[in-house]
């Protein structure tokens, strides 16, 4: 393996998020808050590592798969190790565990927090938290490759090992050019959501801060109540329909800017998805009529809640635990069905749940018609058996993530559903779960162990399992 | 420049490895999921897995705003037919591989009709490289450049010359000409002020054509014009479409010309179409054959079976009955490294012939030398200089060249140069670069890469890096 430029890229990583701390310093300064001197210690100790890795000499700048999958993975997690300093520097989170578990879980756009009580905490740290949702919803190397192209051809490798879904695929030839786009996309619709945010009257802070968690689909908020706080239903469908908005695939927008909108609404994943998002909306909207005030709020609370989950976000404008079974079932499922490929959401998405039902749909006709040649299809092209086994492959495993975590949680004895949904919540980075971890409660509960079990499952479930899981296999580290 | 590409094979890959520098979009389509697989692992262009004929497809992916398109699938007739479709749909230019030598001789009404700009025929551009270095024996022996205003040629000093121990800065050498290289005792110089000239040292000059000539006119007695046989005799081992069109233009030329070729149908067919042309039916990897038909008391062999691992293992054969001079055609270009240990000095490369022609016509970009030049010790090529590099916008001294690479020649707005320290580069210009074996490596970068760190690389962008 080309060690050098897998370190190279590393250092490049750790000087951008050097850069990116830069505004949450500024923001620090700004509100005189106590937390300027963990950033500039930060910032300064990245510095001094970063730079020095992403000026080291290599000899050949060959970048395969390997050296791909290795410096998405490592790169993931030293990204989150540095970013936890200024949780533990402004003692915030004073152990390590608490701090890496916070920080990766904004990176990997969860949102589970083990704060227990977040509006103490100094707004530039709060503001930090919500930022790495925003860099970490699009890939935090997308966003080097956007900026900074120095690797040339192994951009594509990175690019796919950190897209989410089955297969990714450039929108424009040049891979910087395809970064680009996808980011303008995010910004776009990142200052769209803070101008409506400031129209229905939050301030910009605010603004900032739950935008970065809407477009990154995190859920972080500067309130304990999460987007509760508010009891403002403005801000309740601005939030739940930019939710649902940022759980689109990004490659549609740039059809929409090129003004091609049928190709969008003869997308299959986008139908699928849409679809999804009303009917749950409604069943649960049905199952808890009677709860609210009026019925628009009602309404609202079901959409909230359910695009808040399927997009895996994780924010919450009501103490969903209180709602009946059938309502809290849908929204266990939906942490199973995550948002369309190509889009910041998480999860198993939408296209292989598709893809699967197809498959089981071929068996059955088989059965009936044993010589029949049914070809899997999305959207008129024939899945190629690549892809195919790559999907069944992903949900077996992500199964036996969720089943195995699930287990192991279960030895804290909380409950099985309270186990199990954190297992799903941070797999899934949704964030919330149900019983002990709930919207209204954290993960501060747990042993440090099983935090550290959390974390990675949050890792895991961020990039794609098969990245992140191939690392700890053997065969990696062999030397073939 | 927006450049689709039809047809992923090796031609496919070529040009599209080729056109990804800089800010080149390249979109490759094909049938075959795994050979665009392979392409974009290693080539940042966008991979379209579709029939290339689908109008859809093409207008997806915007075919009216697109400058070049380039149809190299396998079938000519799909070619013609990507072509025309292209050309309906707004793609500013289109070029078409056709092979077929039945349609060689309607080409001009295809291309008229069809409105293609450009038809791209490896097999006869080969056979047209392989006549070329076959029949080309006068002093100035190597391919023009800068369209014919550029030579290059190569001396040896004779043993009674006054040129032997004169040091080169005090030879009277007209202003256009620049020896770019000596070879000494198998060994590849580079000359410098105070290099000292010995008999017996070959020289290689670049400059202007004509100017050459008179220099060479001028030492006649002191420089002795490299020695080549005439060539009468050439056996062309495989009777492919480049045997064919090789076979035909060596005949032409009052040659005489015997092909081996294993398949009997296919020999006839060739005994048809050549009537002056002996061909044999047998296997050319059976050396008895080879003997039998006197391969040692050829003039040249040519290696243009279908398999690069004959044709080099043809070579080897050839070589040990000391034929004079022996062409092999291969088109795998990672087995170029191994050659120069072979000991194989002549090897046409269909591939990047091809693409380079296409590359010519396309945007007189970089022209890789065609062939293995000087025994595969150097490399000459023609280079257009692109904003943004090194090279570009500085006096020559202040720009630090590897010791291996020389720039021979520039023409700038049509006059022919010869580089001092003080000349300054300006983009468009057409730089002729004499390169060592060891530092082609380094080409790329001083004549494409952009300086290093950030602030360069946000001003331009990804380069393309092999």
């Amino acid at each position: 393996m080309n060690y050098g430029m897998v370190l190279r890229v590393i250092g490049n990583l750790i000087v951008f998020e050097a850069f990116s701390m830069v505004t949450a310093l500024a923001v620090a300064f700004y509100y005189k808050s106590s937390d300027i001197y963990a950033f500039v210690n930060t910032i300064m100790i990245m510095l001094v590592v970063g730079y020095p890795l992403s000026k080291l000499k290599v000899k050949n700048k060959d970048m395969k798969h390997k050296e791909a999958i290795s410096i998405v993975t490592f790169g993931w997690f030293v990204v989150s190790a540095f970013g936890a300093l200024p949780f533990m520097f402004t003692g915030a989170l004073p152990s390590f565990t608490d701090a890496f578990f916070e920080t990766v879980s904004g990176l990997t756009t969860t949102g589970a927090s083990v704060l227990t009580d977040i509006e103490i905490l100094p707004r530039g740290l709060l503001f930090w938290r919500s930022f790495l949702h925003w860099t970490g919803g699009m890939g935090i190397l997308v966003l080097t490759l956007a900026i900074m192209p120095t690797i040339g051809v192994g951009a594509f490798q990175i690019f796919k090992a950190e897209t989410p879904g089955p297969v990714a695929d450039k929108i424009v030839p040049k891979m910087k050019d395809t970064a680009r786009i996808l980011y303008t996309v995010y910004l776009g619709i990142t200052v769209i959501e803070v101008v409506l945010l400031m129209v229905g009257g939050m301030s910009l802070y605010d603004a900032l801060v739950n935008t970065f968690g809407t477009v990154g689909t995190g859920g972080f908020s500067n309130y304990n109540a999460s987007i509760g706080h508010y009891q403002n239903h403005y801000f309740y469908f601005v939030i739940g329909f930019f939710m649902v908005a940022s759980g689109v695939n990004f490659s549609l927008y740039y059809e929409l800017y090129r003004g091609r909108v049928k190709t969008i609404f003869s997308n299959l994943e986008f139908k699928v998805y849409i679809g999804i998002v009303i009917a749950a909306t409604l069943l649960v909207f049905f199952n808890i009529l009677g709860r609210y005030e009026s019925i628009p709020a009602t309404l609202n609370q079901a959409f909230f809640q359910v695009s808040s989950i399927i997009t895996t976000t994780g924010y919450a404008t009501t103490d969903f635990d209180l709602w009946p079974d059938f309502s809290k079932g849908i929204l266990f499922l939906l942490m199973f069905v995550g948002a369309s490929a190509g889009s910041t959401g998480g999860s198993i998405k939408v296209i292989r749940l598709i893809i699967l039902f197809k498959l089981v749909k071929r068996e059955v006709l088989k059965i009936l018609h044993p010589r029949a040649t049914i070809p899997v299809q999305i959207n008129g092209k024939m899945l190629n058996t690549d892809v195919i086994s790559g999907v069944t492959g992903f949900f077996f495993l992500y199964m036996l993530l969720f089943v195995g975590g699930t287990l192991l949680v279960s030895l804290e004895n909380v409950g099985l559903v309270s186990a199990a949904s954190a297992v799903a919540a941070t797999l899934g980075n949704i964030g919330p779960g149900l019983d002990f971890v709930g919207p209204t409660k954290n993960y501060s509960l747990f042993s440090d162990a099983t935090k550290w079990l959390l974390s990675f499952m949050m890792l895991f479930g961020r990039l794609e399992l098969f990245t992140f899981f191939i690392v700890m296999t053997p065969s990696y580290w062999k030397k073939v | 420049m927006n450049i689709i590409i039809v047809g992923a094979g090796k031609l496919g890959y070529s040009l599209a490895d080729m056109f990804a520098i800089k800010d080149n979009n390249v979109t490759v389509i094909d049938n075959d999921s795994e050979a665009l697989q392979r392409a974009s692992a290693h080539i940042d262009m966008m991979a379209v897995h579709a029939n290339g004929l689908n109008i859809d497809v093409l207008e997806q992916i915007n075919i009216a705003i697109t400058d070049v398109l380039i149809a190299v699938t396998e079938g000519d007739e799909t070619n013609m037919l990507i072509s025309l479709i292209a050309k309906r749909l707004g793609c500013k230019r289109v070029v078409a591989r056709i092979r077929n030598p039945e349609y060689s001789s309607q080409l001009d009404f295809l291309k008229q009709t069809l409105g293609i700009d450009y038809i791209a025929n490896p097999d006869l551009e080969t056979a047209k490289e392989i006549t070329k270095q076959l029949l080309t024996n006068e002093a100035i022996y190597m391919d023009d450049f800068a369209g014919g205003k550029v030579a290059m040629s190569e001396f040896t000093v004779a043993t009674t010359s006054y040129l032997t121990g004169k040091c080169i800065k005090n030879i009277n050498l007209p202003k256009r000409i620049l020896i770019v290289s000596i070879k000494r005792n198998e060994e590849m110089l580079i000359p410098k002020g105070d290099t000292m000239l010995l008999a017996g040292d070959q020289l290689y000059l670049i400059g202007v054509k004509e100017e050459l000539h008179n220099f060479a006119m001028m030492y006649n007695d002191h420089l002795i014009k490299p020695e080549r046989k005439k060539i009468k005799r050439v056996m062309i081992l495989g009777g492919g479409k480049t045997a064919y069109y090789l076979a035909k233009r060596l005949l032409q030329s009052g040659i005489q010309v015997k092909i081996v070729e294993r398949n009997k149908e296919r020999c006839k067919e060739l005994a048809l179409a050549l009537h002056d042309a002996l061909v044999i039916h047998g296997d050319a990897t059976d050396v008895a054959i080879l003997v039998e038909e006197n391969v040692g008391n050829m003039d040249a062999v040519v290696m243009v079976t279908g398999f690069d691992e004959e044709n080099i293992l043809l070579t080897l054969i050839a070589k040990k009955y000391k034929v004079p001079k022996v062409i092999t055609k291969v088109s795998r270009s990672n087995y170029v490294s191994v050659f120069h240990e072979l000991g194989i000095d002549a090897a046409v490369n269909p591939i990047l012939l091809m693409a380079s022609h296409i590359m010519r016509h396309v945007q007189g970009g970089k022209i890789r030398s065609l062939s293995l030049l000087l025994g595969g010790q150097a490399e000459v090529m023609e280079i257009i200089a692109l904003e943004g590099t090194k090279i570009v916008g500085k006096p020559l001294r202040t720009i630090d060249l590897p010791e291996g690479i020389i720039i021979g020649a520039v023409v700038k707005s049509g006059k022919v140069l010869i580089p001092d320290g003080s000349m300054v580069i300006e983009p468009h210009n057409r730089i002729i670069v004499f390169c060592l074996r060891d530092d082609v490596d380094k080409v790329d970068q001083i004549f494409y890469k952009g300086k290093r760190g950030l602030l360069n690389e946000l001003r331009y962008g990804i380069e393309g890096h092999r």
